[in-house]
């Protein structure tokens, strides 16, 4: 999926514990959330991958035509060495990093949303940005987290090179497994740079994809309500 | 204009390089040379200065053959680059990335490639007499961050006051598209655009403001996500007199 070459995938996957999921929408055993890889890139990694990367950015201006030499492009090479690994940082982090202590017990099953979080992106067919925002919904089964822990979950993800569809059911699968709700939505609604500005060159397009599970799957009326909630102003 | 900006910067390597005059690092004092040549940086040239308004009729630097010859070392360089984040460039996904990077990195920069007047002006402009604002408003446009390489997008605004002579006016967006399909700095690009309409035309002024959002602000760095940049160029009876730039920046804003 987001396959980090380092990752054995033969790594033991812990017991997927579903209450009313239906098993046959998540394979355990490819859930990247699931697998226990350490991270394998932590910061010293950052700082000795930068002169590859500069040197094959340096490449990239050359071979554009570009005159590396001139003032404005001087230390380009490592700026976007730089703002790249900034992109895809999410791969240095796992949920248990950022959810340890924020899981909270509480007497609620309500339905919960955070929306309108702005989600950025990158194609990892292109490599050109694309953004949005994420609305989550999720029913708590005696175990709420913190709200800002599901923004984070979603930068964990989406700073990765992804494919929409894959980060709308990572952001899902993640908040399910750390919490065990109920039921949890996720829909982004995200404008693709490489059909914007390239491409086809449709300015106004939007793509719109979305994860139900649980309860959300199950009944419709459930379903709407999130929706009916997300949308409005 | 541009060149004096340059010679501020005291860097004495300009001068000696040839390479003050160098915006968009594609051109140099002679513009004579061929423009069939692979695309390498103008090392040697000589340290003309060129005046400025000589700055538009930028030969062409690249062409089709050299974007073809440049593909394999551009999917190359992408390949590091995957290695060097951390991902594996054999999973499914990403097996043809590199050559699509590449390829869309091209496009990105196909300004580059493309002549003023041979290409875009050669048979649209027309006389008419007409000595009132043109305006064309709301040209949406895509460049590149020169020192991050990630996308810049916005709106532009262009107004002119023809003088007996007026142009095509796809051919305004098209100019548009010419400066920002490179790397780019908005303030500069402001000022290419309003420079080669003025070159082109001879109005008797012209205006350009542009209105963008950076991603290199907005993705990181400071994360800002609704900041805009707003930079504007006036030439002409634009800058001369207030009352038409004032005319000119109320109607791009009804």
């Amino acid at each position: 999926m987001n396959g980090h070459c380092n990752v054995n995938v033969n790594d033991t996957v812990e017991e997927f514990h579903c209450n009313s999921f239906s098993d046959l929408i998540i394979d355990s055993k490819k859930s990247v959330v699931h697998r226990k890889h350490d991270t394998s890139r932590k910061n010293e990694e950052d700082q000795s991958r930068l002169p590859t990367l500069e040197a094959a950015y340096t490449s990239i201006l050359r071979e554009l035509g570009e005159d590396t030499d001139r003032q404005g492009l001087l230390r380009t090479p490592l700026r976007a060495a730089k703002a790249m690994q900034f992109l895809t940082k999410g791969y240095h982090e796992t949920i248990e990093d950022i959810l340890n202590n924020a899981i909270f017990d509480e007497d609620h099953d309500e339905m919960v949303i955070v929306k309108n979080i702005d989600v950025f992106s990158l194609c990892e067919h292109h490599l050109v940005p694309f953004f949005g925002k994420v609305h989550i919904g999720y029913i708590p089964n005696k175990k709420v987290v913190g709200l800002s822990k599901l923004a984070r979950i979603v930068e964990i993800f989406s700073r990765r090179l992804q494919v929409q569809e894959r980060l709308t059911k990572q952001i899902a699968v993640g908040i399910s497994e750390a919490l065990q709700p109920k039921g949890v939505a996720v829909v982004i609604e995200a404008s693709h740079m490489c059909m914007v500005m390239r491409g086809v060159q449709k300015m106004n397009s939007c793509t719109v994809t979305s994860t139900m599970l649980g309860v959300y799957l199950e009944d419709p009326k459930t379903r709407e309500e999130f929706l009916t909630l997300s949308r409005s102003a | 204009m541009e060149h004096s900006k340059q010679k501020q910067y005291g860097s004495s390597e300009n001068k000696e390089t040839g390479h003050s005059s160098v915006l968009n690092g594609h051109f140099d004092g002679t513009v004579k040379r061929p423009a069939a040549g692979p695309s390498l940086p103008p090392a040697a040239e000589s340290g003309s200065q060129r005046p400025v308004m000589e700055s538009w009729r930028e030969e062409r630097t690249r062409s089709v053959e050299d974007n073809e010859m440049s593909l394999p070392s551009l999917a190359a360089a992408y390949t590091t680059i995957l290695r060097g984040l951390g991902e594996d460039p054999q999973r499914q996904g990403l097996l043809k990335t590199p050559w699509r990077a590449a390829t869309a990195m091209q496009f990105f920069t196909k300004g580059y490639q493309e002549k003023i007047i041979a290409d875009v002006l050669n048979d649209a402009i027309f006389d008419e007499d007409h000595d009132e604002m043109v305006i064309v408003k709301d040209i949406d446009m895509f460049s590149m961050c020169e020192h991050h390489l990630v996308p810049i997008f916005g709106r532009v605004h262009i107004g002119y006051l023809p003088n007996k002579r007026v142009l095509g006016l796809s051919k305004l967006a098209r100019i548009v598209e010419i400066y920002s399909r490179r790397l780019q700095v908005q303030e500069r690009l402001t000022k290419q655009i309003a420079v080669a309409i003025t070159e082109a035309l001879q109005p008797t002024g012209v205006g350009v403001v542009i209105e963008a959002t950076h991603m290199c602000m907005v993705m990181r760095g400071v994360q800002k996500m609704n900041s805009k940049t707003v930079t504007s160029t006036m030439l002409g009876v634009f800058r001369e007199d207030p009352k038409t730039r004032d005319e000119f920046l109320t109607l791009i804003r009804s």
